[in-house]
This record gives structure tokens, C-alpha cells and sequence, in this order.
């Protein structure tokens, strides 16, 4: 088991250093220069060579990379941001627990409401709850973030003045966003789970728990839902890089201060540093919720541990 | 050239102590919370690291220079009481005395002279330094004078020091904080710093101890919501009480609304097409002269902006400071039998397919566009570009990304003959955009003459000028080069920004800038 942990947390540093890579090469690659448009039409050509020489930005692209790369991997120095002069550390100190926050609610709320929703529909397949359902997601799939966003706003803020506009601060600041942000997902997962809970009801060691009079509930809890878990777990896994996505928008829309909305900043100022430092932070969330999956398959299904 | 020294005819130049142009203050209620949503973050609070108007909304309410602009953009004292011209480069400035930073410490010459040192001397230097001029920096006298000085005689320097970024910061307070101190500046100004929750709210409050007439409402909330829709709808529930950037779809609907206030003023940059006068056939002036006749001004100002801009009289905004209406509208009418008589003059005759030929060539001009840079500008080049059809002229319209467009015109050479851009004069004199924009020594890539225009005559006065303190002389100098320019046309001058806030009726007392880093909040007062 820990052998794996490990070997997974190893397999992850390659996956970040191409990431970064990936990252610096795009934005070597964008049209302007960095530093001009980072000091304005206004400014003066040994203002531009000044701050150019400042940042290093002289150097060659392979050598800024392996600079940087160096910095990260070995002494834990993310830089400082190029428009605040700040510790980047620091700055996705600030932001990081509203994107946590968020994203943490968005997807309680969408596994607690989606897998209700996708067993229910698989208990009463055809019924007139299962075409709602199935309704209802198709219109949390189809609806963009930010519509379903402002439309909310319209609703709860403007008519019935319920729930603030926007901002962070209490718990009715988190329920528009995490709602909005949720409702792709809770649509994704209920599919899911009507599908995967169909699947198990139709197995033989459902139909012979029956025949051994095992209530329904029982059924359902331990017999189906275990086992259709395993691809609904994936599925949240996926779901939570997918809300990370999505935080960036519904971060913007209401004005939450989140990690989305630092990105965004940084990268209309153009502030690289800060954007390589918030990109990696997605990209190590991403692998670390991806390996808390793999392991939690082990909890569920005895015989993945196993093989591991 | 003329002996600079003599037309130094300022002499001791007392401002005057203003200060008691408070209106009457019968209805005028203190204290509350003044709400504001605006759609980004600053990057700083420090005008060393930040120019643009998200960090200067706030530091300009904290942080105060020797000299300031009002709304109608004459310069007015802040932190000096007076001044001399001393020598073509140096003016010297009698200090108010009494002012205390927000820390404690005592303002005078030696705090001018570090925040000069601290923005001109560091590394890198202040982002403002290039707005800056020949700007050197301060010389102590004695406790309260202080003799700013310029590299080169250099006449924009007042308006330079009314610059907005210009604000003296305390010195204790930048030694003590170190890198913190972009965070929570420390300045002389009417509001002092509380609290900046990052892309969450900056919050000042009134500085009980400020030298002149303190500030009404009790705080001011600077909020972050991105979304123009939010931005509204927060002005509707009351959850904000004044918008930044609002919605121009909703102000007439808001402009009708007794429940709000809609407060505009012509702003200072000017949107343009401009026109490369070294690249034929736009070297003759008579084809560029047809171009103006081609487009229908009015027609863009009233379907395109919709309200939301102001005519572009010439190159410079009304608000700037050696401005001259360039009576545009009255030389260059729309009128397309007179564009294609221009062109005809030029040697240009229509061809079967319906453009202008010449010597077996179509009449093309290729153009260079961003959309999104500046408002409705991409939707202008397209109205234009039909407009250039209509007598006979083709334009081939590229619309890239800002980055790139940008990296072209200040590039050389430019391969196009037409590039859509804006220009905002910063220190509101036009020394800022006559010099730099048409001096035939400023082609890019040294400077922004994007349209390679030489011309002698214009050299010398925007030079003499320049070097002139003398600011009657000045304003006629560039009265004279705006004259020439109205003749040689090297742009379509499109429209003119306007500034625009909305605010709940209940907010008092507040007055628009032209300058829209100008955002002054400390006369502005609830009405609950």
C-alpha cells in the first residue's frame, strides 16, 4: 500500500514538470512581449530593458525553464508575482481555501444530490420522477456556468432578495456559487448512477439476496450501491478536476476570491510567474485527488488493494 | 529658437490655499458607508507598482502629490502651497506646512525627495517614471522647500506633478514595511488604509487627522465583481452604491430611473484610425484627406457608440491642456462626391469593378485592427472599412489579438496603412501626445509615431514647447501644430471616451473626473 502511494508520488513529478512546461511555452509562445504590455503603451525603452533584465527574461527559454524548474523542485520557491512583487507562495495562500471551499461544497453537493437523484431513478426506472430527472440533467449539462450563474442571481439576489449578489464572507455567500458550479456535476453523476445501479440490480447476487429475503433497503445499500460505486467514484474524481475548471467562472461571475480568479488576473497582467505558480497548484490537486480515488477503490472493492 | 530664460515671465506664482470649495452644507449628512463595485483588483496600492485605474480608484483617496487637477482640469495645490520657477529645469516648491502622514511622520522636502528617489532611482524604477518626462527629481532647501528638478528644460512638469500616481508616501512607513507597504500605503490623503482582502474588497476610512476639510462618509468599500450583469444588479438590491464600469446597455433605462444617478463627463483619450503617411498611396495628402470625407462620424457616434463616447474633435481630447478644436467636422464634412474628386486629383479613376484605379492598380490599403482593445473597436473598423467602399477604396481588414497588433505599429517597418488605436494623454498635457505622437524623431521603434509622419515645422514646436515653462507660449505653440495637423490629416479621429459612473440617488456630493484614475471620494456624502 504504501509502496504505491509512493510510487504514485513519484510518477506525479514528471507530470508536473511537463505541465510547467507546457505552461512557459505557451506563454513564450503568445504574440507581444511580456514586459511591454506589463508596463503599459506608455513606457520607455530603458524602462522596458530595465524590468526585462529584472526578470530575467533576457535568458533563453530552456534556460528560464530549468531555472525555475530548479527553484520549485529543489527549494520549494515558487518565485515572487511580477505585478505585486509578492511571494507567489503567498498569494495562493490567500486564495486557495475560497477555490477549496467551493469546490469542496460544489461537490458534496453534487454526489449527495446526484446520487440521490440516479438511485431513485434506477429504483423507479420509467417513472415520472425518472423523467424529471432525467430532464433535469440534460438541462444542468446543456446550461453554461456563467447563464446559470446570472440567472440565479436574478432570482434569489434581485426578486427575492434571499441570497447576496456576490462576494465570500458567510455560508449564504456559498450557496449560489457552489449551487451553479454544482449542477453540471450533479447532472453528470445522476446519469451515472441511474445507469450503474441499473447494471448491479440486474446481477445474480442481487436477484439471490432477494431470494434470501434481504430487505430492499439493504439490497440497495449494501449489495447495489457498493458495488455500482466504483465508476461513480471515478466519475467524482474526474468531477472535482472538472470543478476546479469551473471555478474559474462561477468565481468570476460572483466575484468569489478563489484561486480561478487569481489565474484570470494573472493572466490578463500578464503576471507569468504567478500563473506558472496557480497552474501548478491545479495540476498537483488534481494528481493528489486522483490518487485519494485510486486508493479509496482498495476500501470499497478488497480485490483492487490486492493486485496493487 | 527664442531664449528660453527670458520667457520665464511666471515669476512667484501663488496658488492660492483653496480648500473651502465645499458647497453648502446644508443638506450635507456625515458618516456612513460608501459601497463600491468595480470589475478588477488592483494590482497594487503602491503607485510605484501600479498605474492603471484599479489600484489608482484607491491610492488616489490615500496618497496625495504637490499638485493635483480638478473636474476641470486645472491644476490646483495639494501638498505645496506655491511655487517658483526657478530655472527652465528647476521649480521650487513652498510645502503646506502641518501635514502629518497617516503614520505620524511629518511631511516636508526630505519625504518629497525619498518618494521621488524611492520611484526614479529604484530597481526597477517606478512603473510611472515613463509617464514621468525629464522628471530628475527633488532637491531639499530647507524643511518645507524643495526644488524639483528636470533633466532638460521641461514644460509639462506641473501637470506631470498633478499626475495622479504622483502621491508622496511616507518614508518610516516604506523603510519599516519593506515589500508590505504596496499593500497598505501610507500617504497625507483625506481617507486612510484598513484592509485588502485579495479579489475580495479594499476597505479606507476617513482620516480623522487630515489637514483640510475631512472626508463625509465614514468608509469606503472598493468591492471586486467582475461580471457587468452582477455589477448591476448589486446597484439594484442596494448591495452596492456606486457603479464602476456599468453596463452601457442599461443606462438609458438607469438615466429614466429617479432611484439613480447616472454621472458622465468627457473623458481624455482619443480613439482613431490612424494613417501610415510614409506608405503610398497614403504619402499624398490629398488621398488621405478623402479618407476623412469618406466616413460619416456622426453616423458611428450615434449607431455604433450609442451615447457612450463623445465626438473626436481633433487629436486631443477637450480636457487636455494645450487642446484646439480642429473644427474637423466643418474641413472634412462627410462627403463622398468630394472624396472621390480628392481622389480623382490624386490620379485615381474609377475601374469597371467599382474601386479607384491607377496605372492598372486597385486602390487597396491593408489594415491593422485589435477588437476589445478599446470600446467598440472592432465593430468601427468594419463600419469604416464600408464606408471606404462606398467611394471606391478597398480596405483589407486584419483583426488580430491586442499583443500582436501592438508588436506591429511600434515595430518597424509597418507594413499596413491603417491601424485602429487609442490614445490617452496621462499627464493631461499636450506635450504628451503632440511630441510623442507626430515628432518625426519618435517613429517607432523609438516612439509612437505610428503614422511616420515628418514634418519640420511640427518638430520645432512641439520641441519649442516642450522646453518652454512658459504656458501661454505653450498653449499657442500647440495651437500652431494643431493647425498643420488639421491640414495633413494623419488620422481619422473617431471618438472621444466619455467616463461614466452610476450611483444609487442617495449618493451625494460626488463629482465625475475627466481623468478616470481621478476618482475623488472624499466630498461624496449618503443621503439615507
Amino acid at each position: 500500500m504504501l509502496t504505491f502511494v509512493v510510487r504514485r508520488l513519484l510518477l506525479a513529478v514528471p507530470v508536473l514538470l511537463g505541465v510547467v512546461f507546457v505552461v512557459m511555452l505557451t506563454i513564450d509562445l503568445l504574440p507581444g512581449d511580456a514586459v511591454t504590455l506589463m508596463l503599459g503603451e506608455h513606457a520607455t525603452k530603458d524602462a522596458v530593458a530595465k524590468l526585462r533584465d529584472h526578470l530575467g527574461l533576457d535568458k533563453p527559454f530552456l534556460v528560464r525553464y530549468l531555472d525555475y524548474v530548479g527553484r520549485v523542485f529543489l527549494h520549494g520557491d515558487l518565485g515572487r508575482s511580477i505585478q505585486q512583487n509578492r511571494p507567489v507562495a503567498a498569494e495562493l495562500a490567500d486564495a486557495w481555501p475560497a477555490t477549496v471551499q467551493l469546490t469542496a461544497a460544489a461537490l458534496v453537493l453534487a454526489a449527495v444530490l446526484g446520487i440521490a437523484a440516479g438511485v431513485a431513478s434506477a429504483v423507479w426506472p420509467n417513472s415520472l420522477f425518472d423523467a424529471f430527472a432525467r430532464l433535469g440533467s440534460l438541462f444542468g449539462l446543456s446550461m453554461p456556468i456563467f447563464w446559470t450563474g446570472l440567472v440565479l442571481i436574478v432570482i434569489f439576489s434581485l426578486w427575492l432578495h434571499w441570497l447576496p449578489v456576490g462576494g465570500a464572507g458567510s455560508l449564504a455567500h456559498l450557496v449560489l456559487p457552489a449551487v451553479t458550479l454544482a449542477l453540471p456535476s450533479v447532472a453528470m453523476i445522476a446519469r451515472m448512477t441511474r445507469s450503474a445501479v441499473l447494471d448491479v440490480l440486474y446481477q445474480d447476487y442481487v436477484r439471490t439476496a432477494r431470494a434470501k429475503g434481504v430487505g430492499e433497503l439493504l439490497v440497495l445499500g449494501r449489495h447495489a450501491l457498493r458495488n455500482a460505486f466504483i465508476p461513480i467514484l471515478t466519475l467524482l474524481g474526474l468531477q472535482s478536476g472538472q470543478l476546479m475548471g469551473g471555478a474559474v467562472l462561477t468565481e468570476t461571475v460572483f466575484a468569489w476570491p478563489g484561486l480561478g480568479r487569481l489565474m484570470v488576473k494573472a493572466i490578463f497582467a500578464r503576471d507569468y510567474i504567478l500563473l506558472q505558480g496557480a497552474v501548478l497548484v491545479f495540476a498537483l490537486a488534481f494528481v493528489v485527488i486522483n490518487l485519494l480515488v485510486d486508493l479509496s477503490y482498495g476500501l470499497l472493492d478488497p480485490r483492487v488493494g490486492r493486485q496493487g | 529658437m527664442r531664449s528660453l530664460p527670458s520667457r520665464l515671465v511666471l515669476g512667484l506664482s501663488v496658488l492660492g490655499l483653496v480648500g473651502a470649495l465645499v458647497p453648502a452644507a446644508d443638506a450635507q449628512k456625515r458618516g456612513g458607508t460608501l459601497t463600491i463595485v468595480r470589475p478588477t483588483d488592483p494590482v497594487s496600492l503602491d503607485p510605484n507598482l501600479e498605474t492603471t485605474a484599479p489600484g489608482a480608484w484607491v491610492y488616489f483617496n490615500m496618497l496625495e502629490g504637490l499638485l493635483t487637477l480638478d473636474e476641470k482640469m486645472q491644476i490646483k495645490p495639494l501638498l505645496a502651497a506655491s511655487y517658483e520657477v526657478m530655472s527652465p529645469t528647476r521649480v521650487r516648491f513652498k510645502l503646506r506646512p502641518g501635514v502629518k502622514f497617516h503614520d505620524g511622520t511629518p511631511f516636508n522636502a526630505a519625504a518629497v525627495k525619498f518618494t521621488f528617489d524611492r520611484a526614479l532611482r529604484g530597481t526597477p524604477p517606478a512603473r510611472w517614471a515613463s509617464l514621468a518626462g525629464s522628471l530628475d527629481g527633488a532637491e531639499v532647501v530647507d524643511d518645507l522647500t524643495v526644488d524639483v528638478v528636470t533633466r532638460e528644460p521641461y514644460g509639462p512638469i506641473l501637470r506631470t506633478l498633478a499626475m495622479y500616481c504622483m502621491g508622496m508616501v511616507s518614508p518610516t512607513a516604506v523603510q519599516k514595511m519593506g515589500a508590505d507597504f504596496s499593500r497598505a500605503p501610507v500617504g497625507t490623503g483625506p481617507f486612510r488604509f484598513v484592509e485588502w482582502k485579495t479579489n475580495t474588497h479594499v476597505i479606507i476610512e476617513r482620516n480623522p487627522d487630515y489637514w483640510g476639510d475631512k472626508a463625509l462618509v465614514d468608509r469606503v468599500i472598493f468591492k471586486v465583481v467582475p461580471e457587468e450583469g452582477a455589477r448591476m444588479i448589486a446597484l439594484q438590491t442596494g448591495d452596492a452604491d456606486m457603479v464602476l464600469f456599468p453596463s452601457p446597455a442599461q443606462l438609458p433605462a438607469l438615466r429614466k430611473d429617479p432611484k439613480f444617478t447616472v454621472h458622465e463627463t468627457t473623458g481624455i483619450r482619443v480613439v482613431f484610425v490612424g494613417l501610415h503617411a510614409g506608405l503610398p498611396p497614403l504619402d499624398d495628402v490629398r488621398v488621405r484627406q478623402a479618407l476623412l470625407h469618406a466616413v460619416d462620424r456622426k453616423a458611428i457616434l450615434e449607431n455604433i457608440m450609442e451615447g457612450s463616447a463623445g465626438p473626436a474633435r481633433g487629436v486631443l481630447a477637450p480636457g487636455v491642456f494645450g487642446y484646439k478644436d480642429m473644427q474637423l467636422d466643418r474641413a472634412y464634412p462627410f462627403d463622398r462626391a468630394r472624396a472621390r474628386a480628392l481622389l480623382t486629383q490624386a490620379g485615381w479613376t474609377p475601374g469597371p469593378d467599382g474601386f479607384m484605379h491607377k496605372g492598372g492598380q486597385r486602390l487597396t490599403l491593408s489594415w491593422l485592427a485589435a477588437r476589445g482593445r478599446y470600446p467598440k473597436d472592432g465593430e468601427i473598423t468594419e463600419a469604416v472599412q464600408a464606408m471606404f467602399k462606398e467611394v471606391g477604396v478597398e480596405a483589407k481588414v486584419q483583426i488580430l489579438e491586442w499583443a500582436a497588433v501592438f508588436q506591429q505599429v511600434r515595430g518597424n517597418p509597418l507594413n499596413h496603412h491603417l491601424f485602429t488605436l487609442g490614445w490617452v494623454t496621462s499627464n493631461a498635457d499636450a506635450d504628451y501626445s503632440l511630441y510623442a505622437l507626430f515628432h518625426s524623431k519618435n517613429v517607432p521603434p523609438t516612439g509612437w509615431n505610428t503614422s511616420r509622419y515628418a514634418n519640420a515645422k511640427v518638430d520645432a514646436l512641439v520641441e519649442q514647447a516642450r522646453r518652454s515653462l512658459n504656458q501661454t507660449e505653450r498653449e499657442k505653440l500647440y495651437g500652431e501644430v494643431q493647425d498643420i495637423l488639421a491640414r495633413e490629416m494623419v488620422w481619422i479621429p473617431v471618438y472621444t471616451t466619455k467616463e461614466i459612473i452610476a450611483t444609487r440617488a442617495g449618493v451625494k456630493g460626488f463629482s465625475i473626473h475627466p481623468v478616470e484614475y481621478n476618482l475623488a471620494l472624499w466630498k461624496t456624502w449618503l443621503e439615507k
